[in-house]
């Protein structure tokens, strides 16, 4: 018995000393591992740094090693550099092997090497992967479609637009991404955008509404303008929105007609965009609002009015039956 | 190092980074334009080096750990001897109301990140060109 019981233990002993040697040799060997990469790197650095700012000549000659260094390290500049030196990383990229490496890891089987060969290739800058990233968005995974969204973001592929908003809408990535990816996109997508809020399906058409007022400028508020009548509630809304930003002294007049929409949310975006245009016609519609209707856009209404006649408003608060939104208004404004 | 309030040769900007990349490609290009560049990691490091060397611009991140940007700007600015050195902030908080915070803690300029170096130097050589 006391034999059994000394032998159980010292297997016990002994499988919890191979353990520890397992461990202290793959510590060694992953010590080993960052040691060397943070050397290569020391030997890359100024080599990326010159590239970036278009010094020296032809690159030397590296070892793979180093090669896939110097990727990690150019990938990782791209993410902090505009301009020309953005460029120059795009010009480095172009047809190399870490190209074509992470263009292979996007058929890879398995999830985790696709997503970030998707998101090593937003960083290589090259315009020429774009067809890879978007078929990489109808990936059976979503890390790897969100990497490929915020990638076609970066690269700034225009023809991703249309994509990138189904994927927004649908929620197959994650709308923060697919948002910026949009935004990413700049001013350059607005025509693609502009085409995209004539798709048949609303949700579509009121995300595209609602990014043209993100990148777009005033020249696209008649768009919008137009978007204050669409049938769909959500793409009205998202028209009101726009106008906030973009909408001039044109937008007013649909925009005070907007206040009388059946939906209340629609109202609602309708005052608070009257409100930053800061609509002096729109006043005494604004007033009514705020005494008589629902919750949202009375509310609405009343932080419009702050904006647009902080005097008027406190005297309209004094009258009354003035109600509770243009009273918190008022309180506020006199903080 | 340069003597504080000595003549000299090339003007001197600090950069004050907590992002390696940032702050070597930030040196490496205002080096080549012809400045000599002071490097600090951290808002503390950054402070500490403004006092000594008495910089003739400096380029702060406004999220570093210790003291941040727009603090390290007000406490520049309090101070005689770093009051007037003109300052560029840099940085990925690109929001209006962090450039207005930017502008009134007494920056001279502000820049987003992801930069270009090259308008970064642009910038340094426009502001000291004008004093």
């Amino acid at each position: 018995m006391i034999g059994g019981l000394i032998i159980v233990a010292l297997v016990f002993v002994a499988a919890a000393l191979a353990m520890l040697v397992l461990l202290a040799i793959r510590r060694t060997v992953l010590a080993r591992r960052d040691r060397r990469y943070a050397d290569a790197e020391r030997r890359v650095r100024p080599l990326a740094i010159a590239l970036v700012e278009g010094d020296g000549g032809e690159p030397p000659t590296l070892s793979s090693a180093d090669q896939a260094v110097l990727a990690e390290v150019l990938g990782r500049y791209s993410r902090k550099l505009t301009g020309a030196a953005h460029a120059r990383i795009a010009d480095y990229f172009r047809g190399t092997p870490a190209v074509r490496a992470a263009l292979h890891d996007l058929r890879a089987r398995r999830m985790w090497r696709r997503a970030a060969a998707a998101y090593r290739l937003g960083d290589m800058a090259d315009p020429e992967v774009a067809p890879a990233l978007l078929a990489a968005l109808d990936d059976s995974r979503r890390q790897v479609r969100t990497a490929a969204a915020r990638s076609l973001g970066r690269l700034g592929i225009v023809e991703a637009a249309l994509p990138l908003v189904e994927a927004l809408v649908s929620r197959r990535v994650p709308s923060g991404v697919a948002g910026q990816a949009l935004v990413e996109l700049g001013p350059a997508a607005v025509p693609e955008l502009r085409r995209i809020a004539e798709h048949p399906e609303p949700q579509i058409r009121a995300a595209a509404v609602t990014l043209i007022g993100l990148v777009g400028d005033s020249r696209d508020a008649p768009l919008a303008v137009s978007a204050l009548e669409d049938p769909s509630a959500d793409v009205r809304r998202a028209a009101a929105e726009t106008l906030s930003r973009i909408g001039g002294a044109a937008a007013e007049p649909p925009l005070r007609t907007a206040l009388s929409d059946r939906l209340h949310f629609v109202r609602a975006a309708a005052a608070a965009a009257l409100g930053a245009l800061r609509s002096d016609a729109a006043l005494p519609q604004l007033l009514e609002m705020a005494r008589t209707d629902r919750f949202r856009p009375a509310r609405a209404a009343a932080q419009a009015v702050a904006r647009i006649a902080p005097r008027e408003l406190a005297a309209a608060a004094k009258e009354p039956g003035a109600g509770p939104h243009l009273h918190e208004a008022a309180d506020l404004g006199a903080m | 190092m340069t003597e504080p309030g000595a003549e000299r040769d090339r003007p001197v900007v600090l950069a004050a980074d907590d992002d390696e990349d940032i702050l070597e490609l930030v040196a490496f290009r205002l080096e080549r334009s012809g400045y000599t560049v002071l490097q600090a990691r951290d808002g503390e490091e950054a402070l500490e080096l403004a006092r000594a060397e008495k910089p003739d611009l400096a380029v702060l991140d406004v999220m570093m750990p210790k003291l941040d940007g727009f603090e390290l700007t007000r406490r520049l600015r309090a101070e005689e001897a770093t009051s007037k050195m003109p300052i560029i902030l840099l940085t990925a908080r690109a929001q209006d109301t962090d450039v207005d915070r930017g502008f009134e803690s007494g920056a001279d300029d502000y820049l987003r990140k992801p930069f270009s170096p090259q308008e970064l130097s642009t910038r340094v050589q426009a502001i000291l060109g004008r004093r």
